[in-house]
């Protein structure tokens, strides 16, 4: 019974999962509904700004697109109907494939480049024999005509995220490198929960087309940032620790401990790690957290930062459960709150440690190639931002829980960089090889777009690289069983023309395969 | 006690183990079996069960997160045991949660390939992970807890209808999901 298969199987998912399905509890809808009072303002006074050209396109986007700042930029104009120009717009866009730059773009280096799509079945890295994704392998020959050699700093750029890393090996003449890994911050942007027509910014919106990764890199500020320092988070705050927990857990297997007080929220912000839910109320704020019980494997750290203007007095009180409703006040519901005085970076820095002991292990490791600094470093990146006290904040990180940040550095997409040093001999060449498996672009089945089944890979010829490419190519090798549904490279397998030379001026190539039904 | 605790009473043969893990899980575990049962005589037999499994488990293993090992045992033990009943006497919160999983099976054939049980449940993972987490909490609260839509709506404070829409909406998008990365199930 293929059911109880199933049944079974989802038994065996991850225990955080498992474990996190017990800990959503009423008083996070409780959250989200007073944020969605607060955005019913935001809406109304907004209209006239929409009406205005505030937001442009479909799901709007992030605020500093016009002005051209580096991440969260959403691309407007990026809807070319299917089988435009730039072919099937796929609903899942997995990226193009970026060419090879250097840090220092010395004008005496020329490139020539080939880009081969491997469709062999198996090239899954499973191992298994599917036709999903393809092995890419782009390959530069870096020439030096000087009669110096020059030393560069490469800088091979690819879409992916911390979780689901695929990490191209690179061979500098046929010998393996290994090259430091850099992250950009999230590349894509933020759109309405309400659809089209909505004016918050409580959703992701990733990249969906080349444009928009076109309009995130041809600057280079998002390049610049990706490779400087994080952002300092030196603003000081006042943090209150819970401890010591204490609550009747035999009577109450949901016992919750609340605390209220009241801001002046033009002077003060409030950041929370380890707390389940927050009420607002204009100037009174009300966050609780489940007691720990020792059974929970949420976080016994709980943290309430205050930025700006200290909270004064606050009061703590324990509830029946988490919905904190008036008349479900429980005695015995008790804590040690301790307050210091301390920064952001410092109180990020602990929030992320805690995060990765707790469940990030498998992502992040002090080996790499994640490394604690990258994931807090990309963690700080969000909330200098995006967060509540960015220039752009951005309603998704309103609420100021730092748990939700941190989570999301992890999963959300962005651009990294593999950085290494290649030396062209005066007079001669030096060929930089970055091998990976891609995964396609695609229609989820069943969407009725009339494209499931296709899978789309693209790449771009010379977006966010300064090298002097004077010659490019693509092959495709192992085409037994795909056949071609679309293309503008010029591909004829039939007529036996697998490789091609690229048209330098044009910027982006896609080609759209379909696997062959055994 | 802390679930390590606890773990080293069962390396110790303490049978104070089994206390201790009734005192501490007991009343969800029973809640599990009770859901996929709705028989106190069974989902009784089917934690007292699980103790024993986890005496007879415990050494060598030393499970990581305690509550899911646990949960996981009467998951299996209570589902076994539904079987078990005739055909005629089955009924109870089984028969609904398969038929609901019913929704989530790709179509059959079509070059699919099977996989083992680990895999199909990493596949899984990364499914629930791209859900919501309201709707990954109402999906695992119907489909590991065996909960009812009622109880999935109480605990997280929305109306049922909510529950079951996206209860619906996470069926399908399994579906899809597995179909699309070629999974026989």
């Amino acid at each position: 019974m293929r059911a109880e298969r199933l049944f079974r199987a989802l038994g065996l998912v991850d225990a955080a999962l498992v474990e996190e399905a017990l800990a959503v509890r009423r008083q996070d809808w409780k959250r989200w509904a007073a944020l969605a009072a607060c955005l019913a303002l935001v809406m109304g006074l907004g209209f006239g700004w929409l009406a205005s050209g505030g937001f442009r396109g479909y799901g709007g986007m992030a605020p500093g697109a016009d002005t051209g700042s580096s991440g969260g930029v959403m691309d407007g104009d990026a809807g070319i109907p299917d089988g435009g120009e730039d072919g099937v717009a796929f609903l899942s866009y997995a990226g193009p494939v970026l060419p090879l730059d250097t840090l220092e773009n010395p004008a005496e280096l020329t490139a020539e480049r080939t880009v081969t799509w491997d469709f062999a079945p198996g090239a899954y890295p499973d191992g298994e024999r599917r036709q999903w994704g393809a092995e890419v392998t782009d390959a530069s020959i870096l020439h030096n005509g000087t009669e110096e050699d020059i030393t560069v700093t490469a800088l091979y750029p690819f879409a992916g995220s911390f979780a689901e890393l695929v990490l191209p090996a690179v061979t500098v003449n046929g010998e393996a490198v290994e090259p430091a890994l850099c992250a950009g911050p999230y590349a894509g942007g933020f759109q309405s929960a309400a659809g089209p027509e909505g004016a918050d910014t409580l959703n992701l919106a990733g990249l969906s087309s080349w444009r928009e990764y076109r309009a995130l890199l041809e600057s280079g500020a998002y390049r610049e940032q990706a490779l400087g320092d994080d952002p300092a988070l030196d603003s000081p705050v006042t943090v209150y620790e819970f401890s010591d927990f204490e609550a009747p857990h035999g009577e109450y297997q949901a016992a919750t401990q609340a605390v209220s007080f009241s801001i002046d929220s033009e002077r003060t912000t409030v950041f929370t790690y380890g707390f389940n839910g927050c009420e607002w109320d204009g100037g009174f704020r009300r966050y609780s957290y489940f007691v720990p019980d020792g059974m929970r494997r949420e976080t016994e750290r709980k943290l309430l930062v205050v930025w700006g203007e200290d909270i004064g007095e606050y009061t703590l009180q324990g509830y029946q459960d988490g919905g904190c409703d008036r008349g479900e006040e429980i005695d015995g519901v008790s804590c040690s709150v301790t307050r210091r005085e301390t920064t952001l970076d410092a109180v990020l820095d602990l929030a992320c440690r805690d995060f990765v002991e707790r469940y990030g292990k498998d992502w992040v490791t002090e080996e790499g190639p994640v490394t604690f600094a990258m994931h807090r470093g990309a963690a700080a990146e969000l909330l200098a931002q995006y967060g509540p006290l960015s220039d752009a904040p951005m309603d998704r990180y309103a609420d100021g829980r730092l748990d939700d940040l941190i989570q999301e550095a992890l999963r959300q997409e962005r651009v990294l960089y593999l950085r290494f040093p290649v030396t062209v001999p005066a007079g001669g060449s030096a060929e930089v090889t970055c091998a990976f498996w891609k995964a396609p672009s695609y229609d989820f089945g069943g969407s009725g777009s009339g494209n499931e089944g296709l899978q789309g890979y693209d790449l771009v010829t010379k977006l966010g690289s300064s090298l002097a490419f004077t010659r490019q190519r693509a092959t495709l090798v192992n085409l037994e069983n795909v056949e071609i549904a679309g293309q503008n490279f010029g591909f004829e397998p039939d007529s036996g023309i697998t490789s091609v030379e690229l048209d330098l001026e044009r910027e982006h190539y896609y080609l759209e395969i379909r696997p062959i039904e055994e | 006690m802390e679930d390590g605790q606890i773990i080293e009473l069962y390396w110790n043969r303490d049978q104070r183990a089994i206390r201790e893990t009734d005192g501490k899980y007991g009343k969800l575990l029973h809640g599990i079996a009770w859901n996929l049962l709705h028989s106190r005589e069974d989902a009784e037999e089917c934690v007292s069960d699980t103790y024993f499994r986890a005496w007879e488990a415990i050494p060598p293993a030393r499970p990581g997160a305690f509550r899911t090992w646990l949960g996981r045992i009467t998951r299996n033990l209570s589902l076994d045991r539904w079987k078990s009943r005739g055909a005629e006497k089955r009924g109870g919160g089984a028969e609904l949660l398969l038929g609901e999983l019913e929704d989530c099976l790709p179509a059959p054939g079509g070059g699919a390939r099977s996989v083992e049980d680990g895999e199909l449940a990493e596949l899984l993972s990364a499914f629930l992970w791209g859900l919501s987490r309201e709707g990954r909490a109402m999906f695992l609260r119907r489909y590991w807890y065996g909960e009812s839509v009622a109880e999935v709506a109480a605990a997280l404070g929305c109306g049922e209808g909510k529950v079951k829409s996206s209860l619906f909406r996470s069926r399908k998008a399994l579906r899809e999901y597995l179909e699309k990365e070629g999974i026989a199930v």
